[in-house]
């Protein structure tokens, strides 16, 4: 049962950080938008949502730990009645992690209006204007892109802080709070979020009419693409595109971690004497999980080695001036 | 509390934070420049990163220390959360090459050296003219590796010590959170001392920089950790052994 968990844990990383990393492109966010955030002062007007939360991994930590914060309430006020009345659990969770979601995706609402508002007034000077439809019609795709992150991070903060209950095997719940799991897991998803599918953002959608196949010149900086296939872009046609590469592999990213992460504890763990009711050798369980992820780490290191060779050769030297 | 489990406290602090700030000068750090492929390394900021990945080891490490129950061999833990960082920092630079390679297609190369100082690969000629390099190349990658086992270790240790009932015996709660404050301190530190981009150990700017930012996070963690010691000798924390 503990392995199943796990495969629930890992595919709900998956769906969370895709979700993040489209968020992050509804709603101009991180690196990219520096992009975004330059162009009106170099005279290029645009339509795009143009909000930065202090970062994706606070951003997204925040809304997660909110929450969190709601979903331990609810399931502190519906439990001890669901326990009174002989009825199971779940009956509380399941109420409980959506509505959190739904109140962290609502102040993230909030959030990113003071954001875009905030930032567009600073470009009243380059008359840049304030676009309202941009600024309502963003809102609601943000706010469900958002919901779809904080919901899946909620459920893998519930389930690792009640493993015990859930899989029957006692010492493997994590000894954090729900709350506290949501945060760490916030501020780690908007860091992978904002590390790898703000590149597909970055380079590819936002310059989509420099050649590809080169990295992006300085002096290309603040010239970014804002007509779209059909009038003018905003955000939500971001979103489509990085949809097809960026969003997958950010959520694939995450996802992997946290199957290695957890898996490399647990067989550990099985390997250290796990029975149901307690750990035998704890230092041998701690010795196998770091040897399993030695293990891997060099696995990756010689993954990294041989794409690169393979990149150098299939595309050669940089052709052009 | 006798004097010389606060001694141990303090020195286990200053080396966690010390080992933080060495963390956030070796990965491979691009910040915005690298999301537009203007700047080799990984498309985030110093303190995301390092905090990103401090987090996924800290998690491990925490799971880790409850092998054990009351009294985690400090080691062992601290390890654990160096590795699970690293794996972090493994993946996050693998797939955002992919996404460089295949969504850009761009060869990941170096804008600081003309040859990768550990595989001899050439990387001038591979580099686009007028940018500062782009992708996560070998070096790149594996002193990104490296930062993240030391950034990790580091941020475990400072966990397990005060988690630990042997030591500073705070709840877990609180031992994240004090954890968590003096890494990111330690991690903001880092990045003022850097001012934007680095590469890695073969990076000019990290001999040249190195020893201010090692001063630096010594500085920071001393005072954290005699505010711990405060907290602790105060019972303000609820911590000191308290049962």
């Amino acid at each position: 049962m503990l392995f199943a968990w796990m495969l629930v844990i890992v595919f709900l990383a998956f769906v969370a950080c895709m979700f993040e990393d489209l968020e992050s492109d509804i709603g101009s966010q991180s690196n990219p938008n520096s992009q975004i955030q330059l162009a009106p002062e170099m005279g290029y007007i645009h339509r795009y949502y143009n909000k930065a939360i202090s970062g994706e991994g606070l951003s997204n930590a925040l809304a997660c730990t909110i929450s969190g914060t709601i979903a331990l309430l609810l399931l502190l006020m519906l439990e001890p009645m669901l326990v009174a009345k002989d009825m199971p659990l779940g009956y509380a969770a399941i109420l409980a992690i959506p509505v959190g979601a739904m109140v962290g995706s609502i102040v993230h609402m909030v959030r990113c209006s003071t954001c875009h508002l905030g930032r567009e007034s600073a470009h009243k000077r380059f008359e840049q204007p304030i676009f309202l439809d941009v600024w309502i019609g963003h809102l609601i795709p943000i706010a469900t892109h958002n919901f779809l992150t904080v919901i899946c991070i909620t459920a893998i903060a519930y389930i690792q802080s009640h493993l015990t209950l859930l899989s029957g095997v006692s010492g493997a719940s994590n000894p954090f709070p729900l709350p506290l799991l949501c945060l760490i897991w916030g501020i780690t998803v908007g860091a992978i979020g904002s590390s790898t599918g703000d590149i597909h953002y970055g380079t590819e959608r936002a310059f989509q009419d420099k050649p590809f196949g080169e990295g992006r010149r300085v002096v290309y900086h603040g010239q970014i693409c804002r007509y779209g296939d059909c009038g003018i872009r905003t955000s939500k046609d971001v979103a489509a595109f990085c949809a097809k590469y960026g969003g997958p592999a950010t959520g694939l990213t995450f996802g992997l971690i946290v199957l290695f992460e957890n898996w490399r504890t647990v067989i550990g763990m099985v390997l250290g004497g796990l029975t149901k009711t307690e750990l035998a050798h704890p230092g041998v369980a701690a010795g196998y999980g770091i040897g399993i992820g030695i293990g891997v780490a060099i696995v990756l290191i010689v993954l990294n080695t041989w794409l690169v060779k393979w990149a150098r050769a299939k595309y050669g030297p940089f052709v052009g001036e | 509390m006798e004097p010389i489990t606060l001694v141990i406290i303090l020195v286990c602090i200053i080396i966690g934070g010390m080992f933080g700030s060495l963390g956030v000068h070796l990965l491979p750090v691009g910040g915005a420049p690298a999301a537009m492929s203007t700047a080799t390394g990984i498309a985030t900021g110093c303190v995301m990163l390092m905090t990103g990945s401090a987090m996924t080891g800290l998690f491990t490490a925490s799971t880790v220390a409850n092998f054990w129950g009351t009294n985690p061999d400090v080691f062992l833990v601290s390890l654990s959360g160096g590795v699970g960082a690293m794996l972090m920092m493994g993946f996050t630079m693998l797939i955002g090459n992919l996404i460089y390679i295949f969504g850009a297609g761009i060869v990941p190369v170096s804008g600081r050296v003309a040859v990768d100082p550990i595989t001899k690969e050439p990387q001038t000629e591979y580099k686009t003219p007028r940018t500062d390099g782009h992708g996560v190349p070998n070096v790149a990658f594996y002193s990104g590796m490296i930062g993240g086992l030391v950034g990790g270790f580091g941020g475990a240790l400072i966990y397990v010590v005060l988690v630990s009932q042997g030591y500073a015996g705070f709840s877990v709660e609180t031992a994240v959170i004090v954890a968590l404050g003096i890494f990111i301190a330690n991690a903001i530190m880092a990045a003022y001392n850097i001012g934007g981009t680095i590469e890695g150990f073969h990076d000019p700017k990290f001999k040249e920089r190195i020893v201010t930012g090692l001063t630096c996070a010594f500085i920071v963690s001393l005072m954290c950790g005699i505010l711990v010691l405060i907290a602790i000798e105060t019972g303000a924390l609820a911590a000191g052994g308290m049962v």
